[in-house]
């Protein structure tokens, strides 16, 4: 398809950027499913997409909650060391039971947010730096909480992690839910469209008289709380508690996917869609070179290719 | 933060910081971990039996007395030794390192100074001159970094305070800045885990090995180590996967979900720590392979991977051996009696695998 679309279209530079912009993503993911079903033996299973999906399905939600943040012309940068609170309360309370122990996890996760919030809504300091400190704060507090490594056996979590209804993990489910949840919110609701103002133009959505403060607040703890989840998710499917590595360098997992997926990082939209695939993009390209034994380094140099394109496509956007 | 007159630009600061505490504290108040009933925790490191020898010395190795080092003779018995550790005892082998020089200390009654360097490397620096400030007459020091230690070098060659490095080596000269530097031949575990997988596997069949970070000489050292002795015993046992874990757990368990859907032949996994054998334990669990379908060669030798072995899951665990106070004290003893210390020491590493494991769990850290 995509070859087509290149030759029937005259030589338009911009449409075929405006193209890549929106498709690109899916034509990366569907490329690279060919290249490995030809190429890679035993791809074609179920097993194995199952495991790309349960290995995928943390990054997804984490980047849900990017993909709100950036849609409003921030950044959380305070992702990872959320996840890491969220392993360290998790294997703090797990003695009062799952469900009192992820009470707790969602009590702090929404106190970084808010913090986050509050840092960028009212006292006006610049999202990249208001998270930077979260994100070297909720680290530090994630070890002091539990200084190291603790196996955790709750039968509950463990069935949480690496169980499944109808087949279907209950991890994929849960980030397909959040998927669909926050498109919703994205595109159906009043604080969707607030937050899509706010990413637009501040000083305009102030004018207008939108809550810009409450919503962006919101934003920030709906990303934290994203963060939590799959905090403990990714603890459940360990079946063990790892503060000092859980959650590393995912922040920018997370941002590579939004902005793959075609989420301008300038704010005003947000695409759903192009971010799970973003993240389900940067998976493949992961398992395929992990797959055919190819050093670590080549992946780090394929995923920045793959944003250097995807950046690319968007500076056309960004001149019309 | 010490003056009590409460000014009010002031107060900012301190709430900050109060209001940090109290989160840490109300935090962990009224915590209860799964392990609270059952405190089946111990501390490994004062477990008996598990002290450390060092290898045998080969003949004509450069040795150091403390005339060519131009110290002064003492009784270690009654004096100050000053630790700098490197790393937060936040890992199995940082916690049992530091307790066993400890426990050490107190054993032959010397005074134990200790500092942290939490991975800072300006911390250490300034922690060892304070160590040295507050009187230390020895020092002990586990570098964070290999380089840039010429100042406190310098400072401690002006005061004659002979130095032990231990589990990772200084770039100075030996005899001449520091005295001894004693460590485990990480080449040597690579070797020695080849040996286990070797047998667990009969030689034969395809096998992957999770490496360590990248660009850190544990890893390099521990894969050489692996693949010559392969290599020269077993050349029917292929190296087909070569994937970093980075140390970690969840990494472990990634790539090894992603090694047993693309191989699933594959007979044996070598992880260069415990860490990712256990991450690999977790993805045969997950994609409902039998506990010895694929044999786990680790190297650490940390209670989880010992435990490991018992419950049939893992097939032999490698030591590196933590626990340098003994050594580091003896080397020190023979050091100011006057007696030539070697000036390279290394460590005894002890072995795991099924017929010790169960016994020998106790000594694992």
């Amino acid at each position: 398809m995509a070859e087509a679309t290149l030759r029937t279209a005259p030589l338009d530079k911009a449409r075929v950027l405006q193209w890549l912009q929106t498709y690109g993503v899916y034509a990366g993911v569907a490329l690279l499913l060919v290249v490995n079903i030809v190429i890679t033996p035993h791809f074609l299973s179920a097993e194995n997409f199952r495991t790309q999906a349960v290995q995928v399905a943390p990054v997804i939600i984490v980047a849900l909650g990017m993909a709100l943040v950036i849609g409003t012309e921030g950044v959380d940068l305070s992702v990872g060391a959320v996840m890491a609170l969220a392993a360290s309360a998790t294997a703090l309370y797990l003695g009062y039971g799952l469900l009192p122990a992820l009470l707790v996890v969602a009590l702090f996760a929404a106190g970084v947010g808010l913090a986050n919030g509050a840092l960028v809504a009212f006292v006006g300091v610049q999202p990249i730096v208001a998270t930077l400190a979260l994100m070297v704060g909720g680290r530090g507090l994630a070890l002091v909480l539990l200084p190291q490594l603790e196996d955790l056996r709750n039968p509950a979590l463990a069935s949480l992690g690496s169980g499944d209804a109808l087949g279907f993990p209950y991890l994929i489910l849960i980030a397909a839910g959040l998927a669909l949840l926050v498109a919703f919110v994205v595109r159906r609701t009043t604080f969707g469209r607030q937050l899509l103002a706010i990413g637009d133009s501040r000083p305009a959505a102030e004018l207008a008289g939108l809550p810009v403060r409450r919503v962006l607040i919101l934003v920030y703890v709906a990303c934290a709380l994203l963060a939590a989840v799959a905090g403990v998710l990714a603890t459940a499917r360990l079946q063990a508690s790892d503060p000092t590595s859980l959650g590393n360098l995912m922040e920018l997992s997370a941002i590579t996917a939004v902005v793959v997926g075609g989420t301008p990082l300038t704010g005003g939209r947000v695409n759903i869609a192009g971010t799970v695939a973003g993240a389900v993009l940067i998976q493949l390209l992961t398992a395929t070179l992990i797959k055919h034994d190819l050093p670590p380094s080549w992946t780090q140099i394929a995923q920045a290719i793959v944003i250097v394109c995807a950046v690319y496509a968007a500076r056309g956007r960004g001149k019309r | 933060m010490q003056r009590t007159t409460h000014r009010p630009h002031l107060l900012g600061r301190p709430v900050v910081v109060a209001l940090a505490a109290a989160v840490a504290l109300t935090a962990t108040a009224c915590a209860k971990s799964e392990d609270d009933a059952s405190d089946g925790k111990q501390s490994g490191s004062s477990a008996a039996g598990a002290e450390q020898k060092a290898v045998e010395q080969k003949p004509g190795s450069k040795t150091c007395t403390i005339d060519a080092y131009g110290a002064e003779k003492l009784d270690l018995k009654g004096a100050t030794v000053g630790f700098s550790q490197s790393e937060k005892e936040a890992n199995p082998f940082r916690i049992a390192e530091t307790q066993s020089i400890k426990d050490e200390a107190k054993k032959r009654g010397v005074k134990l100074l200790t500092a942290n360097a939490q991975s800072q490397f300006s911390k250490q620096i300034t922690d060892v001159q304070d160590l040295l400030a507050k009187g230390a007459d020895l020092l002990v020091i586990a570098p964070l970094n290999s380089d840039g230690w010429d100042p406190v070098l310098q400072a401690a060659a002006a005061k004659k305070v002979p130095i032990v490095t231990i589990d990772r080596k200084i770039n100075a000269e030996a005899c001449k800045d520091y005295v001894s530097f004693i460590a485990s031949d990480f080449v040597e575990q690579g070797r020695r885990a080849a040996d286990q997988m070797i047998e667990a596997t009969g030689g034969k069949g395809e096998v992957a090995i999770l490496l360590g970070a990248a660009g850190n000489n544990v890893t390099t050292e521990r894969t050489k180590g692996f693949k010559e002795r392969v290599a020269e015993k077993a050349p029917d046992l292929k190296v087909v996967f070569e994937q970093t874990g980075d140390f970690a757990r969840e990494k472990g368990q990634q790539v090894t979900e992603q090694l047993i859907q693309s191989k699933p032949g594959i007979k044996g996994i070598y992880a260069e720590n415990d860490e990712m054998g256990l991450g690999a334990v977790a993805a045969l669990k997950g994609a409902g392979k039998k506990a010895g379908d694929v044999k786990i060669i680790t190297v650490d030798g940390t209670r989880n991977a010992v435990q490991g072995i018992v419950d049939g899951w893992i097939s032999g665990v490698v030591e590196s051996n933590p626990r340098f106070g003994p050594l580091a004290f003896q080397t020190l003893d023979t050091f100011t009696k006057g007696e030539a210390v070697p000036q390279d020491i290394v460590i005894e590493d002890g072995a795991y695998n099924t017929d010790n494991a169960k016994q020998d769990i106790g000594k694992a850290y």
